[in-house]
């Protein structure tokens, strides 16, 4: 008997100390987490970040990464939005309009300590031209490789092949990587493309700490950045945003306060439902964000403008907008913005008619096929829009195929005519606050396999829209784009179907969110909690 | 002669839960087959009015309308067409392949038979699902894959029981008399052995017709199944997801719809079972 009491005593003891080791051990794990938790900030995402690397993608989707761990030469804030110098103090431009001389700041630190000069933004353009990925697009046309200059450290010189009327307004996306990193990581002339899709080689306000494709990407706070953290606010010492695809997923984890905030395009039944929940606030912002109908030109019958604007009238515009949107954005009937300088004000537009749908189809008097329709997985509403058009068109005797993939995905196939669906459902979202944005990229034939989405070809509509780049008088470029526009609707290259308006869902602890049309809201070095 | 028949419609009359069962799964019949008449709104499969969406359960919509305004209890009714030609040609198919490959497997003994049980023993080894899931997703997402993808990987089920079954068949005396009077190995398995092993066939494809409904709202669920705009109970779910809590018919109308034709088509196949098998017959054994 007294042997058992002692040894049951013994395992007590045992035991007891076995709960302290598993308890400190525990204290251990969750004291880091603890403390990073007072400061962080976890994004519910609506697509992937399989690519963090700031020269191979370019679009809102996956901004985050690219504007939180990357700086620009200037960058776009507010609404509407303005320019600010940022890793550039100040620019002149040569009488001739070729010559772009920007003043760099002096003391701005990469995430590894080393100091940012001229030479790494020298590298920075080299890379993009040589990638001819992403934000390519926006200088192949108007800087050659090996044009850009830096007399010393501290000055950076552009030299444009023509003038450009938009060459200022994309400084912001020369996003400076560190060369003397990247070129230690090139592999087999990859531009360290495989490695800076992992890893992160910029200035921007928040370092990478962790990521990985299938879940998003950790930042940590930069001390050092330049432009400083004003002291005394509870500024985010982590952000992360994680990939969330699923759209009720990311509205509960807003309810239940697993996410601080979350995209600012949910369906609108989804804004109305965070509405009512008291943690959570809803910012409001008009914004630049065409929604349309993307169609692949290359392939028959699409080539056929009959038949394009039979479509054009299936489509029920109403009872989109109004019904399931419930009127919280207005009609847009051309591919630019209503609110933007350029767009012609008295543009109509195509109306939901069934009958002239179908006056239209026997005009084009053509062999129709079966069509697919590519909306994108985690946003519901490209979905209902898909599957309204398709019973629209049955009714007129097209049958659509409707599949849907996500963003990543879709945005791969646009680069090949042969991969990219017959149709996409998406939008056109604001990288520079110009007409270019929308009519001189989705339909002009330099932009195809880039930033076209429509592999629409004309020469006329090229030689307009290259003109209107060249010129500077804003009275002369509306003039070019209200043809370009007509030109497009006329077409009917595309269904324009309204311009979004932004409904920001964040955590009602948290303030200073600086929404701007470019980016969307996703710029986290303004944002603090209360 | 006839009146053990009777006996056998009486018996199971009397088995509430095996009546129930089928009375299930011949409304689902019915349902399918009267869908244009049933439906009060046959138009709404093709037809959406928006501004009539999401609203509540009432007269004109029994089970309210859906998140583009159709009528959800018109597009139930043509759900239950989509769900039962899945099953019924997903079973069948599976029976076609399973049965002969377990008959021939049964029959003869040696490499062959081995062969082919091996084969249907790593079909067996993926779970269901999972097999089925790879199938549609690389075949990319139309009723006729999903039925595929289930036929592929649902008939080694069928193989299994008729190779054990006709094995044990095999010794009886009959089958020996018949081999024995020169009749060649087709007829012996298909006029001899078959009748003899469908019992337990038929009561299997009963209760596998509920597992492919649930496999096929799955599919459907996870967007691999019909494409958009077909009625089916599993995309309607993953639809209205979406509008939890508020809608709450909108999930749970298709929700009950698989879940009672899942168990009308279990509760018939106990009550096959019971009927058919006379090694486990429930009123005799059991109640003593």
């Amino acid at each position: 008997m007294t042997t058992n009491a002692i040894t049951n005593t013994g395992r007590l003891r045992m035991k007891t100390k076995m709960l302290r080791m598993v308890a400190a051990a525990a204290a251990m794990f969750l004291a880091p987490a603890l403390a990073s938790a007072q400061g962080r900030y976890v994004h519910a995402n609506n697509s992937p970040f399989d690519n963090l690397d700031p020269h191979a993608v370019f679009d809102v989707g996956r901004a985050a990464s690219r504007i939180n761990m990357y700086d620009g030469l200037y960058r776009w804030v507010d609404n509407p939005p303005k320019m600010i110098p940022w890793l550039a103090e100040s620019h002149t431009i040569s009488p001739d309009g070729l010559t772009y001389t920007f003043k760099l700041r002096r003391g701005v630190k990469f995430h590894d300590g080393s100091e940012m000069t001229s030479a790494d933004v020298v590298y920075t353009m080299e890379r993009m031209l040589a990638m001819k990925k992403g934000p390519a697009g926006l200088f192949l046309g108007s800087i050659a490789p090996g044009t850009t200059q830096a007399p010393d450290p501290y000055t950076v010189v552009f030299t444009l092949k023509e003038p450009s009327a938009i060459f200022l307004s994309t400084v912001p996306e020369i996003q400076v990587v560190n060369s003397k990193l990247v070129q230690r990581n090139v592999k087999d002339g990859d531009h360290g493309e495989g490695w800076l899709s992992r890893n992160d080689a910029g200035t921007g306000s928040f370092a990478l700490r962790r990521h990985d494709p299938a879940v998003g990407f950790i930042a940590t706070r930069f001390k050092d950045h330049f432009y400083g953290w004003e002291p005394g606010k509870k500024w985010f010492d982590e952000i992360e945003f994680r990939s969330v695809l699923d759209v009720n997923t990311r509205v509960l984890g807003m309810i239940k306060g697993d996410y601080q905030g979350t995209d600012g395009y949910l369906p609108y039944d989804q804004i109305e439902r965070l509405r009512k929940e008291p943690n959570i606030q809803i910012l409001e912002d008009e914004s630049m964000r065409v929604f349309y109908f993307a169609f692949n030109m290359s392939r028959p019958p699409f080539d056929n403008v009959h038949f394009r604007r039979a479509l054009n009238h299936a489509f029920d515009y109403n009872g989109f907008i109004n019904d399931i949107l419930k009127g919280s954005v207005a009609r847009n009937p051309s591919p630019n913005p209503n609110n933007l300088w350029g767009t012609p004000k008295d543009i109509k537009g195509y109306e939901f008619d069934l009958d002239k749908a179908k006056a239209e189809l026997a005009k084009a008097n053509i062999q129709l096929r079966p069509i697919t329709i590519n909306p994108l997985a985690g946003f519901p509403e490209t979905e209902q829009a898909s599957v309204l058009f398709a019973n629209a068109l049955r009714k007129i005797g097209i049958e659509a195929k409707v599949e849907a993939s996500p963003w990543n995905i879709v945005s791969d196939r646009f680069r090949s005519k042969d991969t990219m669906h017959d149709m996409v459902p998406l939008w056109k979202s604001t990288y520079y606050a110009d007409p270019n944005n929308w009519v001189g990229e989705l339909f002009t034939t330099r932009h195809h396999g880039g930033r076209s989405t429509t592999w629409y070809s004309n020469p006329e509509l090229d030689r307009i829209t290259d003109e209107a780049l060249r010129i500077t008088d804003q009275a002369e470029r509306t003039k070019l784009y209200d043809k370009a526009i007509r030109h497009i609707v006329d077409e009917a290259v595309g269904i324009f179907v309204y311009n979004t308006k932004w409904f920001g869902p964040y955590s009602s602890k948290i303030g200073g969110i600086r929404f701007s049309p470019i980016g969307s809201g996703q710029e986290m070095r303004w944002a603090y909690f209360k | 002669m006839t009146k053990p028949r009777f006996a056998v419609i009486r018996r199971f009359l009397r088995d509430r839960a095996s009546f129930l069962g089928a009375a299930i799964v011949l409304g689902l019949v019915f349902c399918a087959i009267f869908a244009p008449v049933l439906a009060p709104h046959p138009n709404d499969i093709y037809d959406f009015h928006t501004a009539n969406r999401l609203k509540p359960p009432s007269w004109d919509n029994p089970f309210g309308t859906d998140r583009m305004g159709s009528d959800l209890l018109s597009r139930m009714l043509f759900g239950a067409r989509t769900t039962l030609t899945i099953c019924v040609i997903a079973v069948g198919v599976a029976c076609l392949i399973g049965i002969p490959i377990g008959l021939i497997a049964g029959y003869y003994r040696g490499w062959v038979s081995e062969m082919l049980m091996r084969i249907a023993e790593i079909f067996l080894s993926v779970p269901q699902i999972v097999l089925a899931i790879a199938i549609s997703q690389t075949l990319g997402p139309s009723i006729e894959n999903v039925v595929l993808s289930l036929a592929a990987s649902f008939w080694p089920f069928w193989a299994r029981l008729a190779y054990a079954e006709t094995r044990s068949v095999k010794n009886e005396v009959f089958v020996e008399s018949a081999i024995a009077l020169g009749c060649s190995a087709p007829r012996v398995m298909l006029l001899h052995i078959l009748p003899n092993i469908a019992s337990p066939l038929i009561v299997r494809t009963s209760i596998g017709m509920g597992v492919t409904i649930l496999n096929a709202a799955v599919l459907g669920f996870l967007g691999l199944g019909a494409p958009p705009t077909t009625p089916e109970w599993g995309r309607m779910i993953n639809e209205a997801r979406e509008f939890l809590p508020d809608a709450w018919w909108y999930v749970t109308c298709p929700g009950l719809a698989i879940f009672f034709v899942v168990m009308g088509f279990n509760l018939l196949g106990d009550g096959l079972r019971d009927i058919l098998d006379p090694r486990i017959r429930r009123g005799g054994a059991r109640r003593g």
